[in-house]
């Protein structure tokens, strides 16, 4: 349309002066008029045309226009693609590629040049959606949002599932059904979402905008059914993809198709084949955490048992030491003993406070009925007689042995050196006083010797 | 919500410290007794706190409002989510 109208900004130069009249037969066309008349016939005779070729020299204009050369063999023909009609356009041209192009011809008058305004263009062989896949990824991959370096671990503790699907489609049924049958306590948030269509991409990258917002959302799954590849197509577009990519959270990324990977599971933190498969990933992360964590208390439990067999194993070696391997044994028998004797004693006293009582009752019982207290008094009559006789036989006893003891008692006091000593007789020891000496030759001149008297003692010289 | 998530995380982080301290065995026994009856603890509030999360379905509507998902999603066994609640 611009074209066009920059063409027809060109027309005041149709409205040359009229030469003069010629020949009839001879008709004199301006350079202007001839080529727009082969513009009015090339466009009435060519506005619909499908071309095929190879795209070269291709260039993109500030303007957003395209402009490239579609050659074969043998031919070169000039194009143009304008920015309305490329921003439809699933893939980029570039040069080398095979395309499909349908367009009007036209000239552009001021060079005299004809090209193919061209309304659409698609990759020969290949599909355009193919091609534009690869471009994306390509470009996604070049940027280093497909890094492994780039994704994110799923939350040990999920707190809130944010999904991004439509509730129309068998995705959050299937999303729900696995959390049911899984029953873990999971809080879900979905945001109903078109995911196929025009606009998909866009509706799905503002779901996820809306998403982000929500606090405490700690892992999104966005995805939906299995689908044809145009079915699908909304996730491998750049709008998806940039959105997963600015996501505050682990994005799950759940398209439903088994083979093949869509933009979206490349930049996602993890891929599910499909949307209950990322519903298993979410509880598979939780249920990994539970059972984590029941290990770890398990080992707890394994290495304080290890430390108590040892403490035990060390006390039981000290016990076979031998000053203390008596004191179990010992220990044992005492306790025997205590119980033993505690038992003995109840029993034993038991026993014997009864054998007691009966036996006492049995003497009073006798003592009352046998007339013993008669006999009693009786002996008792002739206990204090028989305790005067004693007596005064005693005395005798005592007098006699009184003189005896007086006699014997001179007797052994004659004998007594110390007796002799007072009748005025002396003992001499020698020097020192460990021998009596009974013979004066015993004794040389010069000899001390030592003399006991009655009172004290004298240190002589024997001469 | 945030501080439980970081307390659940720091209380893994602390018994994963203690059963490693405990498998050195390298501590006497009163000491590896505490350290015991702390992870035992531990590991209660983190299971306690894995199992404490409510069962929760919502839609997000267009105006970023948050409302209860309709019956119509909790497929079957509506009686048992009603019990939970």
């Amino acid at each position: 349309m611009i074209f066009v109208n920059h063409l027809s900004s060109k027309l005041p130069f149709d409205k040359e002066p009229e030469r003069q009249p010629e020949s009839p037969a001879r008709r004199i066309l301006s350079v202007s008029e001839l080529t727009t008349e082969i513009r009015n016939l090339l466009e009435t005779r060519y506005f619909d045309s499908w071309v095929e070729g190879e795209i070269s020299n291709c260039r993109h204009w500030q303007s957003g226009h395209l402009y490239f050369t579609l050659k074969d063999q043998n031919s070169q023909l000039k194009a143009v693609m304008f920015r309305t009609a490329l921003r439809h356009l699933k893939f980029t041209p570039e040069d080398g590629q095979h395309v499909v192009a349908r367009g009007r011809v036209s000239v552009y008058e001021r060079k005299g040049e004809y090209q193919i305004i061209c309304e659409y263009l698609e990759p020969h062989g290949r599909g355009a959606l193919q091609i534009a896949f690869e471009q994306l990824k390509k470009r996604l991959q070049d940027e280093g949002l497909f890094d492994q370096t780039r994704k994110r671990p799923l939350p040990r503790l999920p707190r809130k599932i944010g999904i991004v699907t439509s509730l129309d489609g068998a995705a959050i049924r299937d999303i729900i059904k696995v959390l049911k049958r899984r029953h873990p306590n999971l809080h879900l948030i979905i945001k109903p979402t078109r995911v196929q269509g025009d606009n998909a991409s866009e509706a799905i990258a503002r779901s996820l905008e809306a998403i982000a917002k929500i606090q405490g959302v700690d892992v999104i799954i966005v995805g939906r059914g299995g689908g044809s590849i145009e079915d699908l197509w909304a996730f491998n577009e750049e709008s998806v993809a940039r959105a997963i990519v600015k996501m505050p959270a682990p994005v799950i990324s759940a398209v439903g198709h088994e083979i093949d990977f869509t933009i979206a599971d490349f930049v996602a933190d993890l891929r599910a084949a499909t949307p209950s498969a990322a519903a298993e990933l979410v509880i598979a992360a939780k249920e990994e955490v539970t059972s984590y964590i029941e290990s770890l208390h398990n080992r707890t439990q394994t290495s304080i048992r290890i430390a108590l067999q040892q403490a035990t194993r060390q006390l039981h070696s000290l016990d076979r030491r031998p000053g203390l391997t008596s004191w179990p044994a010992r220990l044992a028998s005492y306790l025997r003993h205590i119980a033993d004797m505690t038992h003995g004693l109840r029993h034993a006293g038991h026993e014997g406070l009864d054998n007691r009582r009966r036996w006492l009752h049995d003497l009073q019982h006798r003592l009352e009925t046998s007339g013993f207290r008669r006999t009693l008094s009786t002996s008792h009559t002739r206990l204090v007689a028989a305790d005067g006789q004693t007596n005064s036989a005693i005395k005798r006893i005592l007098q006699t042995r009184d003189a005896q003891f007086r006699v014997l008692a001179g007797r052994l006091d004659n004998l007594s050196p110390l007796g002799v000593l007072a009748r005025g007789y002396s003992i001499c020891w020698n020097a020192d006083r460990t021998a009596i000496i009974f013979d004066a030759e015993n004794t040389n001149s010069g000899d001390t010797v030592r003399v006991t008297l009655r009172r004290g003692e004298l240190s002589c010289e024997v001469k | 919500m945030k501080k439980t998530t970081k307390d659940f995380e720091s209380a893994i982080a602390e018994l994963e410290q203690i059963v490693k301290t405990l498998e050195e065995g390298e501590l006497p026994l009163e000491k590896s007794l505490e350290l015991f009856e702390r992870g035992v603890k531990l590991s209660k509030f983190c299971h306690n706190t894995l199992e404490e999360a409510e069962r929760r379905i919502e839609i997000l509507d267009e105006r970023g409002k948050l409302e209860e998902a309709p019956e119509t999603l909790e497929l079957t066994e509506k009686s048992d989510s009603e019990k939970k609640r």
